[in-house]
Formats: C-alpha cells, sequence, structure tokens
C-alpha cells in the first residue's frame, strides 16, 4: 500500500500547491502524522519522496499560499530535516533558510495569522533533533524571535514556545558523564570520551554545539531573569510564561545546568514572591527545592512561600509541599499544620497549639465563614490530611489519633450532630451541615487514615459514625456509597472482627436489611455490592485461626447475607440484579475452594441463575451470571455433575445472547474448558494464556486444576477433542467466528487457532493412526443459523480453491463422514437437509482461520483511517475543487458534518 | 393594629387580627397533645388496661385511685380525652367578624369558638377545606363516642393536686382549659357558619379591608390569605409547602409587598428531609414484610397518607410487596379515599391534566381496584373476615389514643417481627408509645413533615420582603435539643416579632393615607391648575360622606333659593356656606428679587439674617420684621397698616394664586 500511496504523492502535493480544498481541516494533521510515522519507520522523505521538496519550495515562494497551507509546510519542512541527510539537503537547497526566516514571512504579510507562527514553532521543534540543527538555529539568529514569541497573544503559541525552549535545553544538555563543573566550562570537557548517544537517547554533545548551546543557554536566562522581574499588568502575563517554562526546565534539567538556572533567577523570584502568589510560582519554588533543598536561597524562598497570609495560598502550598514528597526539619511541620488548620478551627477541637489571636487562625477563621470557600478550603483539607498521617511523628503538631478524631468529629459535624462543638466557629460549622462535598472528602480521608498506625484503637468509634450514616435517610446515595467503602477498610484493618461489639454488628445487619430495601437503586447497589466486597475481605480471629471471610462481622455470617442477596436477585434494577449475583459469587467461593457438598438450595439457586441467562431482559445480570459461572469452574476444587452440566447450559444459552459481552464471557468460560482440556498440553496453554487476553474486560486467570491422563497421547486427544464437541465448546467457539461483533469473532477466532493447533496436526505431518483417530472426531454441524455463515465460508473457500485447480475432492475428510455429496457439489444443497457431519479438524482447517484472525485484528475503521484513503480523499476533494460539480461538493461537505 | 395571640403551638396557630375596623380569627386549631396524658381507649376490652393500678400519693394523704393509672412507670389520666382549647379570655370572642381557615387541620376548634362563644360571623374557608376539616371531625367524634367514657376525671386538674403529681402530668399546663371532645351537632352548626372562598378570590369585610385566598402547597385546599386595606396589606403564612406533592403549588408572588407577614406552621421536623423520611418509611416497610412482619402506620385519614400511597404505589413492585394487602381503617377512609379524587382544581399540575383522561389523579384507585389496597371503616365487620397477614395497615389515631389503632398496638405490640412506623410528626412517639411499654414490635420514627422549613422560609421572605415578620417565639431560637444549630432558626433584618400564647402584640406601622372616593359631577367642576409640570391641584368644597368604611365626597347641595322672607337680610349677612374660599398660594419668595423690590418701593435700609428655616428682613428704618420660611411669610409690623399692606402685596407678587 505504501507504494502506491509513494505514487499518489505527487499528484496531493500539486493539488495542495494549488491551494484546493480540502475534505476536512484534520486531513493536513493526518499526513503530517503519517509523514511522521514513515520517518520513524526510517524512511528518508526527502529521499523516497522528492516532490515534497518541490511542493516545500513552491509553496514558500508563493506569495499566496492558503496560511494553512503555510503551516504545514512550515511543519513538514521541520520533520524532512530532522535527520541530519534531510537537513543537508534542505540547506542546500537554501529552502530552511527561507522557511525559518520570520523577517521572510512578515514581508508576506502571514506572520499575523497565528496558524503560520505556529507552525513556525513546531517545524523548529521538529528540526531540533540533531547538533547541526542547533547551530543553524544559533546563526539564523532564531532565538530571539521564540523568545519574542513566549509571550505572543495567542496563547497556543505562547505555549508551544515556551515548550520548545524546554526542548531545547533538555535535549541539548551535557549528559552527565560529559561534565562534573559548571555549564560554562563545558568547552573543556572530555569530547574524545562521549558516548555516541547519551542514555536516555538524547543527542550528544559535540565541540560545534558547544558554543551555541551556550549561546542558547545564556539568552534563555537572561530572558527569564528578565521577564520576572515585576512590572505592570503586561509583565504579569509574561512572568506566568516564563515561570512556567522554569516549571518544565526545573523538572528534567540535570544539576550544572540547573543550578546555573536557577541562580540566575532566584532574586527574581524572591521579588517576585513578594508581590503575588500564582500557582506556577509556587511550582517553581517547590520544583526549584525538590532539586536543590540545601540551597539556603531556595530554603528561603520556600519559607516565605509558606509564610504567605491568605489563608487558601498557604493551604495550597502547604499541600503541595507534601505531595511532592519534599521533606525537610522546618518546612514539613509547618505544612502540616497549615493543613490541619480548618480541621482545627471547624472541629473546635484546639489540637494545634496556637494563640487565638494568631494571624494565621484569625484569617482562616473568616475564610470559612463563607459558604463557598469554606467548602473548598475544608475540602482540601480533608483530601491533604491524609499525606500528614505518614509522616514522621516528630514532624506532627499532634497525635495521630487526634486526627483521626477530627475527620470523625467533621463527619458528624456534616450530618448535623454539632452538640460537641464549641460556639466560635459556629459560621462554619453552618456551613458544612448537610454537605454531600464534605462528606465525601471526609470519608476519603478516614479511609486513607486506616492504614496509619494506631488506627485500630479507633475502630469502635468509626463503625458507629458509619452506622449512623448508613442509618442517615439524608444521605445521598454517592455518600452510602463511599460509607460502604470506607466500612469495608476499616473491617479489614480491624482484622479481629470479635473486637467490635455484638450490638453495633446487629445494627450493621439491620441496617443493610434496611438499605437492601431502600428506594433508590443506587443504594440497594451499593448495599449489596459491599455484602459481595465483606465476603471477599479475609479477616483473622486470632492469629492462629485460619483466615475467614469478613462477612463474619455480620450475626450469623454468610447465612445472615445470603437470603438478602437472593431477594436482591428479583430487584427491578438489573444493575442491582447482577450486583447481586457478583455479590453470591464471593460469598460461595470458600465453599466452592473447600470442595463443599451441594445442598438441594444450592441446585435450585443454579437452576434460578440459568432462568435469568436466558429469561432476564437486561445484559448486566446475565453478564452477572456467566461471570458468576467463570468463578465457580474456575475456584472449584472439584467437578460437580451439577457444574459441569450448568457449565453446558450456559454455554448454549449464552452463546445465543444478544449481548456481545455475554458472548464474550461465555468465550471465556468456554476458554477455561479449553484450557482443562488442554492442561496436559503444557505448551499449547502458554501460547493460550499469551495469546488470548480479552481485549475489554478484566477477566480472573484460570486456575488450571489437574488433569489426570490414563489412556495412550493419540486416543487421548481424540477423547479430548470429543468432550470438547459434547460439552459445546466447539459450537461456542465456530458461532462465536461469524458473530457480527468483531470482539467475540476475534476471541473465538484466536481460541479455534489454539484448539487447532493443540488436536489437529497440519496433513503434511506424517503422524499415522493418531491423525486419523482424530481426524475421525466428528461435528454436527446444523443447517440454520449460524452454522449457515460457517458452510458458506466453506464453500467461499471450496470455490476459490477449486479456481486454483486445488480441488477439495482429494481431502479425505467427508470420504467416511456421508459429507461426500454435498461437500462435493459446492454446498449448493446445504438448505435441503437437517444436519451435517463433519471432521472437525477438516473444519477447522478449512476455515481460513490465520487469514481470519488477521482481518479481525485490524479495527473495523481501518480502510478509511490508512493513508491510501486519505490521499485519496485529499485528491478527489481538490478534483471536485478544480471542475466544480456542486452535487459532489455537496456530499464533502456533508460529509464532513 | 393589634394581635392578639390564642395559641402557642407554632403548628396549631389561633390568633386574632385587629385591623381597621375589623376583628379577624386567622386559623382556630385545636391542640390534642393533650390526649397523651389519657390512656388509650380501646375498643375491645383489654384486661391489660383495665388491671393498671390507680394511683395514690406517697402519703396516702390524695387518693385519686379511679382518675389516675400507672402505667410502665407513667400516670395517665382514665377519662375520655380532653383537648387544650385556644386561649378565650384575652379577648371577648364574640366581637370575632370572621374566620379565615387556612387548612383542614387548623379548623378542630371551631366548634368550640362558633357554638359557645356567642360568635355571629362568619368562617371563610375552601371546599376541600372544608370538606375533608369535616372528615376529620367527624372522625374525631366517632372515635370517642364508640368508646364511651362516663367518668370524667377533673380532681386531678385541682392546682394543689397537680403540683405533687409526677411528670408529665405535673407539668401540664392549662389544664382547666381542656375540654372533652365535642358533638356531631355541633360540628354540624359550626360548618353551617363556613362560607366557601376559591384561590384568589376577593371577599369585601364591611368595605373595610378585602381578603383573599392564596394556595399554600401544603394540602388540599390549603391557603394562605391576604388582608388589605387600600394602602396596608398583611399576609397571613400558615402550613405552607414548596415541594411537589399532590396539592397545586403555593402562590408566592401574591405575598409580596406585605406591610406585616404573620409566619406559623413550618415544618415542626426542620433536620428530617420528607424525601429521605419517605424512603425510609419505604424500606422498613418491606424489610418488616420480607421478615414476615406486618406495618401499622398510625396517621390522619387525609393528607400525607395520598403520597404515602403513590410513592408505596411505586415502590411497591420494585420491594416485591405485590402480594401484601393494605388496609386502611377509619370511619371516613371511603371519604376520604374518593374526595381526593374529584377536587381536581385544587391539585397539583400534574394530576389536574389527568383529571382529562380515563385515569383517576391519584393511584391509589388503581390500588383499589387490584385489591391491593382496601378500606373499611373500622375493625369490625368486613375487615376481619378479610383481614391476612402479613400485612401493612393505615388507621388513625397518631397519638395512639383512641381509634382503630389501639387495637392494633395490643394485637401486634407483643411480637418484634412487626413494625410500627410514625410519620405523622404531631406527636412525640416515644410519649404515644408510653401507655403500650413494654413493647416488642419494633419502631421507627419517619415523620413526614412537608411544610416549608428554615431555608426554605429565609429564601421566600426574601423574595418577598415584608415590611414586618411576626411569628412564634420557637422560630426565633434553634430547637432546644439542637442549641447550637444557628441555621434551624429565623435570622431576619429588622428581626422578627416573636408571639406566645395569650401576648397581644401592636403591630408596628400605622395607617397614614385613607382612600376617599370623589363623584363624577363634583370631579367635574373641578378646575385644576398647574403647579409644577405633573402636578396640578384643585380646590376641592365637598361632603364627607362615611358609610361602611367607604369615603365619598359629594356636591354641596346648592342653597334652595329662600323664600323671600324677613330674616332675608340675615341670610345674606350669613357667609354663604360652601362659598368660594380665599385663593390658595404656592411658590417661594425669592431673596435677591425680594430685596430689589423693596428697594424700589423705597425700603432701603435693609438687614438679611439666615435662619435655618429661611431669612429674617429686618427694615429698621420701619423698625419691621419679615420671616421668609419655606412654608409661611410673616410680617411683624406694630401699628403701620399701610406699611404690612404694601408688604404684603409685594410678598404676592411673588406667588402664584390658586
Amino acid at each position: 500500500m505504501e507504494g502506491e500511496c509513494f505514487t499518489l504523492l505527487p499528484r496531493v502535493c500539486a493539488v495542495l500547491a494549488a491551494g484546493s480544498s480540502l475534505p476536512d481541516d484534520t486531513s493536513l494533521e493526518k499526513l503530517l502524522d503519517w509523514f511522521s510515522e514513515l520517518t520513524t519507520a526510517g524512511v528518508s522523505l526527502v529521499k523516497d519522496c522528492p516532490c515534497l521538496l518541490e511542493f516545500t519550495s513552491t509553496v514558500v515562494n508563493s506569495a499566496t499560499s492558503d496560511p494553512c497551507i503555510l503551516s504545514f509546510t512550515l511543519k513538514l519542512v521541520g520533520l524532512l530535516a530532522s535527520s541530519e541527510d534531510g537537513f543537508i539537503v534542505l540547506q542546500e537547497s537554501s529552502v530552511l533558510d527561507l522557511v525559518f526566516n520570520p523577517g521572510h514571512w512578515e514581508k508576506a504579510g502571514h506572520w499575523e495569522d497565528p496558524c503560520v507562527r505556529i507552525g513556525w514553532i513546531q517545524g523548529l521543534r521538529s528540526l531540533l533533533q540533531h547538533t547541526k540543527a542547533l547551530c543553524f538555529f544559533v546563526q539564523a539568529g532564531l532565538i530571539e524571535p521564540l523568545l519574542q514569541l513566549q509571550t505572543d497573544t495567542s496563547l497556543f503559541v505562547a505555549s508551544a514556545a515556551s515548550q520548545i525552549l524546554a526542548h531545547i535545553l533538555i535535549f541539548y544538555q551535557p549528559s552527565p558523564s560529559l561534565t562534573h563543573n559548571s555549564m560554562e566550562k563545558n568547552e573543556a570537557a572530555d569530547k574524545s570520551t562521549n558516548p555516541s548517544t547519551t542514555d536516555d537517547g538524547r543527542c550528544p554533545f559535540k565541540a560545534e554545539t558547544d558554543q551555541s548551546f551556550t549561546t542558547v543557554v545564556m539568552l534563555i536566562s537572561e530572558h527569564l531573569k528578565n521577564s520576572l522581574v515585576s512590572g505592570g499588568d503586561a509583565k504579569l502575563h509574561h512572568a506566568q510564561q516564563s515561570l512556567r517554562l522554569l516549571v518544565l526546565l526545573l523538572t528534567r534539567l540535570r544539576p550544572p545546568l540547573r543550578d546555573s538556572l536557577l541562580h540566575a533567577v532566584t532574586d527574581a523570584l524572591e521579588e517576585l514572591l513578594m508581590t503575588d502568589l500564582t500557582p506556577p510560582l509556587m511550582d517553581v519554588i517547590l520544583a526549584a527545592h525538590s532539586s536543590s533543598s540545601s540551597d539556603v536561597r531556595i530554603h528561603r524562598l520556600v519559607s516565605s512561600l509558606l509564610s504567605t497570609k491568605k489563608p487558601t495560598d498557604l493551604l495550597h502550598a502547604a499541600a503541595a509541599f507534601l505531595r511532592r514528597g519534599l521533606h525537610d526539619d522546618v518546612h514539613t511541620a509547618q505544612c502540616a499544620r497549615a493543613i490541619l488548620l480548618p480541621l482545627h478551627i471547624v472541629t473546635g477541637q484546639l489540637f494545634l497549639d496556637m494563640d487565638p489571636a494568631d494571624e494565621d487562625l484569625c484569617s482562616m477563621a473568616a475564610q470559612l465563614q463563607n459558604k463557598s470557600s469554606c467548602i473548598s478550603i475544608i475540602c482540601t483539607c480533608l483530601t491533604n490530611s491524609p499525606l500528614i498521617t505518614v509522616l514522621d511523628p516528630s514532624f506532627l503538631p499532634c497525635s495521630l489519633d487526634v486526627i483521626i478524631s477530627s475527620i470523625l468529629l467533621m463527619l458528624r459535624l456534616c450530618s448535623g450532630d454539632t452538640l460537641s462543638v464549641s460556639s466560635g466557629c459556629s459560621g462554619a460549622v453552618r456551613n458544612v451541615i448537610g454537605s454531600s462535598k464534605v462528606k465525601k472528602c471526609a470519608l476519603e480521608a478516614l479511609m486513607s487514615v486506616s492504614s496509619s498506625p494506631g488506627a485500630k484503637a479507633e475502630v469502635i468509634k468509626v463503625f458507629t459514625l458509619l452506622l449512623k450514616y448508613l442509618d442517615d435517610p439524608d444521605s445521598d446515595p454517592t455518600v452510602f456509597h463511599k460509607s460502604y467503602q470506607v466500612l469495608v477498610r476499616w473491617i479489614s484493618v480491624c482484622r479481629d472482627p470479635s473486637s467490635i461489639p455484638d450490638q453495633l454488628k446487629q445494627d450493621l445487619l439491620g441496617v443493610v436489611r434496611k438499605r437492601v430495601c431502600d428506594v433508590r437503586w443506587e443504594v440497594r447497589d451499593s448495599t449489596v455490592e459491599f455484602l459481595g466486597r465483606l465476603a471477599a475481605v479475609k479477616v483473622h480471629h486470632t492469629t492462629d485461626t485460619e483466615a475467614q471471610s469478613a462477612c463474619e462481622v455480620l450475626p450469623g455470617g454468610s447465612s445472615s447475607i445470603t437470603p438478602v442477596l437472593e431477594e436482591a436477585l428479583l430487584d427491578p434494577e438489573s444493575y442491582v440484579r447482577a450486583s447481586a449475583i457478583s455479590a453470591l459469587a464471593q460469598t460461595q467461593a470458600p465453599g466452592w475452594q473447600q470442595g463443599a457438598a451441594l445442598t438441594q438450595e444450592r441446585s435450585e439457586f443454579v437452576v434460578r441463575l440459568l432462568d435469568v441467562l436466558s429469561e432476564d431482559t437486561e445484559g448486566f445480570p446475565r453478564r452477572a451470571v456467566v461471570q458468576y459461572f467463570i468463578s465457580w469452574f474456575s475456584s472449584s476444587a472439584s467437578r460437580s455433575s451439577l457444574l459441569r452440566r450448568s457449565v453446558r447450559s450456559v454455554l448454549s444459552r449464552g452463546s445465543a445472547d444478544l449481548d456481545w459481552e455475554v458472548k464474550v464471557h461465555t468465550l471465556e468460560l468456554a476458554k477455561l474448558l479449553l484450557d482443562e482440556a488442554l492442561s496436559a498440553h503444557s505448551s499449547s496453554t502458554k501460547e493460550l494464556g499469551a495469546q488470548c487476553v480479552h481485549p475489554y474486560a478484566v477477566i480472573p486467570q484460570p486456575v488450571y486444576t489437574p488433569h489426570t491422563h490414563t489412556e495412550n497421547g493419540e486416543e487421548d486427544t481424540a477423547a479430548l477433542l470429543e468432550t470438547l464437541v459434547e460439552e459445546g465448546v466447539v459450537s461456542v467457539l465456530l458461532s462465536g467466528l461469524v458473530d457480527c461483533d468483531r470482539p467475540v469473532a476475534l476471541k473465538a477466532c484466536r481460541l479455534l487457532i489454539v484448539l487447532r493447533e493443540a488436536l489437529c496436526p497440519p496433513s503434511h505431518t506424517d503422524l499415522g493412526t493418531d491423525r486419523e483417530t482424530v481426524a475421525k472426531v466428528s461435528f454436527l454441524l446444523p443447517k440454520s443459523g449460524w452454522a449457515l455463515e460457517i458452510i458458506k465460508i466453506l464453500k467461499t473457500k471450496n470455490k476459490a480453491e477449486e479456481e486454483n485447480a486445488a480441488t477439495l475432492r482429494s481431502s479425505n475428510c467427508i470420504d467416511e463422514l456421508k459429507l461426500g455429496e454435498g461437500y462435493n457439489k459446492g454446498w449448493d444443497g446445504v438448505s435441503g437437509a437437517g444436519c451435517e457431519r463433519m471432521s472437525v479438524c477438516e473444519l477447522l482447517s478449512n476455515l481460513g482461520l490465520d487469514e481470519r484472525v488477521k482481518i479481525l485484528n485490524q479495527s473495523s475503521d481501518h480502510v478509511q483511517n490508512s493513508p491510501l484513503s486519505l490521499l485519496q480523499d485529499i485528491l478527489s476533494a481538490g478534483g471536485a475543487h478544480t471542475q466544480p460539480n456542486t452535487q459532489l461538493m455537496q456530499e464533502v461537505i456533508v460529509d464532513c458534518y | 393594629m393589634k394581635l392578639y395571640c390564642l395559641s402557642g403551638h407554632p403548628t396549631l396557630p389561633c390568633n386574632v387580627l385587629k385591623f381597621k375596623s375589623t376583628t379577624i380569627m386567622l386559623d382556630c386549631a385545636l391542640d390534642t397533645t393533650s390526649v397523651l396524658n389519657y390512656l388509650p381507649l380501646p375498643l375491645v376490652h383489654s384486661p391489660r388496661l383495665s388491671k393498671l393500678p390507680g394511683w395514690i400519693s406517697k402519703d396516702g394523704t390524695i387518693n385519686l385511685e379511679k382518675e389516675l393509672k400507672e402505667c410502665a412507670g407513667r400516670l395517665f389520666v382514665d377519662s375520655q380525652p380532653e383537648f387544650c382549647l385556644p386561649e378565650k379570655e384575652l379577648l371577648d370572642l364574640s366581637t370575632i367578624d370572621v374566620i379565615l381557615i387556612s387548612n383542614y387541620h387548623c379548623m378542630m376548634a371551631l366548634p368550640y369558638i362558633t357554638e359557645h362563644t356567642g360568635f355571629t360571623g362568619t368562617v371563610y374557608a375552601t371546599e376541600p377545606t372544608l370538606q375533608i376539616g369535616r372528615l376529620l371531625m367527624e372522625e374525631l367524634v366517632k372515635f370517642m363516642e364508640r368508646v364511651p367514657k362516663a367518668q370524667s376525671a377533673t380532681c386531678w386538674k385541682n392546682k394543689e393536686i397537680q403540683r405533687m403529681l409526677p411528670g408529665p402530668l405535673k407539668d401540664a399546663v392549662e389544664v382547666w382549659t381542656w375540654k372533652r371532645c365535642y358533638s356531631m351537632q355541633e360540628v354540624n352548626s359550626a360548618l353551617s357558619k363556613v362560607q366557601l372562598v376559591g384561590y384568589s378570590q376577593k371577599v369585601e369585610l364591611f368595605g373595610a379591608v378585602q381578603i383573599s385566598p392564596l394556595s399554600s402547597g401544603y394540602s388540599l385546599g390549603s391557603s394562605n390569605w391576604i388582608i388589605q386595606s387600600h394602602h396596608e396589606k398583611v399576609s397571613y403564612v400558615s402550613g405552607s409547602s414548596l415541594l411537589t406533592t399532590h396539592p397545586q403549588p403555593m402562590d408566592q408572588s401574591s405575598l409580596k409587598n406585605s406591610d406585616v407577614l404573620i409566619l406559623t406552621g413550618l415544618t415542626q421536623m426542620p433536620t428530617a428531609n420528607p424525601d429521605g423520611m419517605l424512603g425510609e418509611f419505604c424500606s422498613n416497610l418491606a424489610m418488616t414484610i420480607r421478615a414476615g412482619g406486618n406495618v401499622l402506620v398510625p396517621c390522619y385519614s387525609s393528607g400525607v397518607i395520598y403520597d404515602l400511597l403513590e410513592c408505596l404505589y411505586q415502590f411497591i413492585d420494585s420491594a416485591n410487596l405485590g402480594t401484601t394487602p393494605f388496609y386502611f381503617i377509619s370511619p371516613v377512609a371511603n371519604s376520604s379515599l374518593e374526595f381526593s379524587q374529584i377536587f381536581a382544581e385544587w391539585l397539583c399540575h400534574n394530576k389536574q391534566t389527568k383529571v382529562y383522561l380515563p385515569e383517576p389523579p391519584f393511584p391509589h384507585a388503581e390500588l383499589i381496584q387490584t385489591n391491593k389496597l382496601k378500606h373499611y371503616p373500622s375493625i369490625h365487620g368486613d375487615f376481619s373476615s378479610d383481614f391476612k397477614q402479613p400485612c401493612v395497615v393505615f388507621t388513625g389515631h397518631p397519638s395512639l389514643r383512641f381509634g382503630d389503632v389501639v387495637h392494633f398496638m395490643e394485637l401486634w405490640g407483643k411480637s418484634n417481627l412487626n413494625t410500627i412506623i410514625f410519620t405523622e410528626p404531631d406527636f412525640s412517639y416515644l410519649d404515644a408509645l408510653a401507655p403500650y411499654q413494654p413493647l416488642a414490635m419494633k419502631c421507627v420514627y419517619c415523620p413526614i413533615d412537608t411544610r416549608l422549613n428554615f431555608h426554605q422560609v429565609s429564601k421566600l421572605l426574601k423574595e418577598v420582603q415584608p415590611l414586618h415578620v411576626v411569628c412564634p417565639d420557637q422560630y426565633t431560637q434553634p430547637p432546644p435539643s439542637q442549641s447550637h444549630r444557628s441555621d434551624l432558626m429565623l435570622e431576619l433584618q429588622p428581626p422578627p416579632m416573636p408571639y406566645r400564647r395569650c401576648s397581644v402584640l401592636n403591630l408596628p406601622f400605622r395607617r397614614c393615607y385613607e382612600r376617599v372616593y370623589i363623584l363624577p359631577e363634583l370631579a367635574n367642576s373641578l378646575v385644576p391648575s398647574e403647579l409644577k409640570p405633573g402636578v396640578s391641584v384643585a380646590n376641592v368644597s365637598a361632603i364627607l360622606h362615611s358609610k361602611d368604611n367607604k369615603h365619598t365626597l359629594q356636591s354641596v347641595p346648592k342653597a334652595a333659593p329662600a323664600p323671600p322672607s324677613k330674616k332675608r337680610k340675615r341670610v345674606v349677612e350669613e357667609p354663604p356656606v360652601g362659598g368660594a374660599p380665599k385663593p390658595l398660594l404656592s411658590g417661594a419668595v425669592p431673596l435677591e428679587p425680594f430685596l430689589a423690590t423693596l428697594q424700589k418701593h423705597g425700603i432701603t435700609e435693609v438687614k438679611v439674617e439666615e435662619t435655618t428655616d429661611g431669612h429674617i428682613l429686618h427694615l429698621q428704618a420701619e423698625d419691621t420684621l419679615i420671616q421668609l420660611e419655606e412654608d409661611g411669610t410673616h410680617i411683624v409690623c406694630d401699628n403701620n397698616e399701610p406699611l404690612r399692606t404694601t408688604i404684603r402685596d409685594l410678598v404676592l407678587r411673588f406667588l402664584q394664586k390658586l
């Protein structure tokens, strides 16, 4: 296809150069993407597509070009010159000087257009990939216009300019092995030891670049320094841009260069900090701190940052400091205090040792009186409070349990329980009462602190509070959901359910029973999901005993849960039914693993599930049923007849489902059966594991159960295949193969290939009787539904092969299977009879699975997205433009929208 | 303007407004919480209740064995329950001109007011209020009459004795005003005085004020009232709701620009959100039924029950309760369910549109059709043969002191499978349950009060902006049990005027204007002259005629030509009645031109002194003062009449004559 594209390219270039209309505004970007891909793949565009060179010189010299085409050309030139060869060619043809000369575009009046400017920048960005480019960049004096563009009126241009400035410094910075001294001494570095590339694949430092790079660094540092000096609003915008650039640089530059840059701007930063604290400035200071924490000046900057008088800024700065994992003796403790201050004020716990007249405290208290700022401050405080709990205790302004109890108190305040609060902060308390946002943040914080040391001591308090939340009818469904999550986490922390008072356990059961009857389906769903999670969490009563499911925290254990979940199977909301099925699988999993005996109730329950699979009108419960059987099959210690029977039903019902996900899940179950059957063939299972990863859903990896073989090899293989046919695995895979949903067909196809490779040896290998025995294993192909599609495939393939004079008559697949006549007739008589019996192996080898998997692997829009299609579109749009045909034009327009 | 507060209960108001020359009673609700001090009235003989020990004081001096019984550590009066009436001594209730009823819960004391106080006025209410109010009264009377008690306990009310009783009887207030229930005859007589009104209908009261009911969104036919004269407007907001339930939504805009807004009937459960409570009600109900228990819902026979049934209608299927029978037992159950369906014009928009479809506005009709909901007048009769368990029973009275609910409490109280769900907020559920203790059945408190909460009312008041707000004392501070919840009170600027039982408030505004009509022929005779652009004035000579609080200016009848007589001369000497008055002057005397004019007339020695109101001109030579002020000019000139006249004429030159 590539060749075909290259043939079309000259015409496309002509169309573009002529300024014809394009199919849509993304065409040029797509074209560039294709060129980039080719360049990355090692194609030399300059050599292989000379038309591009012509195109660039035509456009550059034309005065009337469309700005979009100009922008495209600028980017293209950069791309072409990104390799040294291309660069030389372009420089020789003097295109490069012209293209990257801003003066040329200004003269032509195109520089006003931001898309030309951005094309210029991006072209440069592509270009600056090798040392020659840097020399060119410096010699052509491009740094000045680039620095100017950093404050461009177009935000996109300004941002792109910052990006490229960062790129230059980062890309061309000396590799760590080259220099140990300051940047100014680079020229003294021993060039003979230069590696051809640095360890991170960047450009090695070469002599001719040294000077250029030093110049660039000097200019950029100077520029940054000047732009940061405060002065007026216009300057402020400039400073913001430079700060953003500094953040980029400080996080990615290596020591000598970074230090010198930092040295250059520290004074300006100090001055800036005096005027106003902005998020980029905060980022710069923190980035500086993380790279040079020992620098006294940086230390001083951080101190000033953390002594800002604006409460919200202080909170954000402290949070950012801790979030970056920065620690030092002075600032960490300061940050912890700043973050906990709102909690201190609102809860009235007064756990921070502070004077009530403290300035910070008063200004924060004033901010908390305002509803909107109060909610946002409290949420920031709560979201970041877990950061404090992991700090070294010496940094903490109070003990951990105080923080946990403050979070608990905050949750109590949110639900309107204000009795324990001093009257001083009633304004703030009033703001948080009933706020779901604060509730969720506090619950999240409570979840995070569950793993902190000392959390265990608070378990009872947390339980009591969460139960209150779960009992509160006014709670938002999302708050319920979060409360359940927190509860599960704390139950797993508690480890010893016997330490929870019986009354609390009883209350929890009561709440769960009530919530499963809630009017809101979201709450019912969360409750059912909670029960499933509870069953999955393992806890120990004591260190000696075996781990138990956490549902033992409920009086009656899992036996009290099961009826609740079974009731939920009748829920009118499909999500709840699906959750109930999953939760039941989780509660029953321990029994499966221990090989518990089947009870009458279990058999009846399985029948109910099968009914859900065939009768439920919604997809989610049906998917959950198949998942249930997958879990049962994969975790079961023994293969009961009920399991075998039901799996067969699931396969037949699931493969006939209308929901493609149910079908994919069914194929997953078929794969488990296949795995089990093939477990003796270790090589094939390995392959299976590698190939058949479900493309959309996370499916637990199969647990292989030991499979004993008593028979000899060949009979065993035939018997295995026979079993797979009987269990319906083969028909599920075949029906999946012709499914109209690509993921289903792809998965089925891959599994069929695995089956074919494992059990049906190729006909040319001489395996004697083994092959014959296996080949005799037959399959009854119905002449209806999906089977007709299979027959059609066989027929098409047969015809094609007949045309190639390779008749299938010679095939022995049908000789003994009474299929001969119909097959020889080219499958014309298929509609008459009921079923056809045929050899599985022959079927597998005749379906053309390998070609099919290739086709299926391609996304459904691969044709439309191909470069060829793009080029054709550009040509046809150009043609429509040159030969006006209103109808065609209309179609194109319609197509665009 | 005065407000007499006859009830201190914030949701059971009874106030009297004296406005202009009218005396208007605003609601006459009955405080039934007093019945909680009484023993329940069982429909069938209850051995448990009959065996309760009587009370004798510790020292044995007071023996009230027959009147007071002890049950689960509390004392109850063994007598027919009595209600706490509105205050009757504060003002003469016979002077009341009209009674305005806001909703059917606020009219239960009507017979006590209209029948025994000499009341001769009219009661105004909407039709659903009247009809459903009648049902509730009828139900109350039937509940009482079904279980007659000859005995009437009065000894315990003796102040000396009451003081020695244990709480809460000891703390009961106004016990001497407590009265037994009225009879059906009194109900009929009281209701015969009701005049029906529709929303926004304007009714004139003696020409002095106009009253008009507005939809309040709380219950079928519930209203707020506007009482206005030409220049004053008083709004009475009682039991309003902004939630979308069955009644017509609240009319807020008509409340704008009130001089005084009397605010009563806010939610009794400010922390219980009705939606949450409704959800809680459903989940507890489903949980009990699933566990094989019965659910008892003590409720009024109208109001929230419609919403409960509607909610259950949607919930039944989702909770798999399709086979569970729902019973509604009340002497007026049938009428209540049917009435609700016919008051189409009083329903919310959604339900109104259903009236034009072949389906009833409320879905309880479908529940009845499909036999999921059955209603009975009492537990006797058909109900006992249809009764199947587990089931859900809705029945009254929410106080658990009378009505069929008493029977179910005795029947189901012993099993912990059963649940009683309280939805009415009027009674403390713990007090209601007190005489049934010890109780095994589960109790759930889901008070559903759809009336305005503090957040909603603050928003409403911000929008309608009344000059003054009058409200019960309880709304001006947080609830005693949650003293830190400053969000659960009214915070207004200027602060609201609080009232409590027996308060008499002087409402803080004075009437400044009165409308006076002018007859066309008189108006026609006027000759207005323009004072300044847009303002014209004219002299009117007329006779002011006042009747029915309407004031009219009529032309002065022309004196009949007097017959010639000897007294003719005397008649002529008398100033003619209605003779042309002296012209009125307007305008101001400008200082400088006036000084110039004076100079022209030879008055030169003028000393001008500036005062707060104008100027004083001292004519030194003439020893005369001219005081030029904003609203008057005085010439002080002794014994020089010609000079005074000259100066007067000079002053008049600058003024306009009308």
